[in-house]
């Protein structure tokens, strides 16, 4: 794997909401550019709610009805 | 032979902190780095560059590995917190193109994958199938035989379809019908 493979990977999995969780473990508080910090930056930008905000809200909506 | 090549052990006379790469990264921290990053993509020159490159056709993911790479060249990132804030990296560029309606590609799909189906499996690895499948209608013999021929077609194996001799003639540009001899 090369560099460029490397960083198509960690684009594919940060956009699959996965996070450096090792990394994670050894601070005490999260990430500040986490991948909501993001949906909601591009919300107040864009003026609309991103596929993973809707995603996110669908599913909390189904949690809150069952 | 190579005469310019370097002499074993070359490498130990030289200062090992030559380069911006065989220092600490400036850079360490995830969130710190991130924020570097997200400066340096909000300015206008950096913008400009990068609307250019989407302008391009350029993935968002060569985006991405150019700016990272210059990054790691001066010193700083590292190479491992390169790869950990790509993803963000990637986002930032996504929203920024999304923001003045540019047309972009993130570069992550597979497009140029090739689809492993059966049919591909099997021709790869030269296996007949003697099954025929049910759709398949078989042929009886007479349209076996009666193959279509279009007029640029090679003649059938065997045949013996030869063009009349006068036919030949007109086709070689010679008089179609024998033309009778005038009564004087």
């Amino acid at each position: 794997m090369n560099f460029e493979d490397a960083i198509k990977k960690s684009i594919k999995l940060f956009l699959a909401g996965k996070q450096p969780e090792a990394l994670r473990a050894t601070k005490d508080t999260d990430f500040t550019y986490s991948a909501e910090y993001f949906d909601l930056l591009e919300e107040d930008l864009l003026d609309e709610p991103t596929e993973s905000t809707k995603a996110r809200l669908a599913k909390e909506e189904k949690i809150n009805a069952a | 032979m190579q005469l310019e090549a370097p002499i074993p052990g070359e490498n130990f006379t030289s200062d090992t902190k030559n380069m911006p790469w065989h220092r600490p990264p400036d850079l360490t921290d995830y969130d710190e780095a991130i924020e570097y990053f997200f400066d340096r993509l909000e300015d206008p020159e950096q913008m400009e560059m990068t609307f250019a490159m989407i302008g391009i056709n350029a993935h968002i993911t060569t985006i991405v590995s150019t700016i990272l790479l210059q990054a790691i060249r001066l010193g700083k990132v590292s190479i491992d917190l390169a790869i950990l804030i790509a993803g963000p990296l990637a986002r930032i560029i996504e929203i920024q193109a999304k923001s003045v309606e540019l047309k972009y590609e993130m570069g992550v799909e597979d497009k140029d994958r090739i689809i492993i189906t059966p049919t591909l499996l099997r021709a790869t690895l030269g296996v007949v199938s003697d099954e025929i499948p049910d759709d398949v209608e078989e042929l009886s013999e007479e349209e076996i035989t009666e193959s279509p021929q279009g007029l640029m077609s090679m003649p059938l194996m065997g045949s013996s379809d030869v063009a009349p001799a006068e036919e030949q003639a007109a086709m070689l540009g010679g008089p179609s019908e024998p033309v009778e001899e005038e009564e004087v």
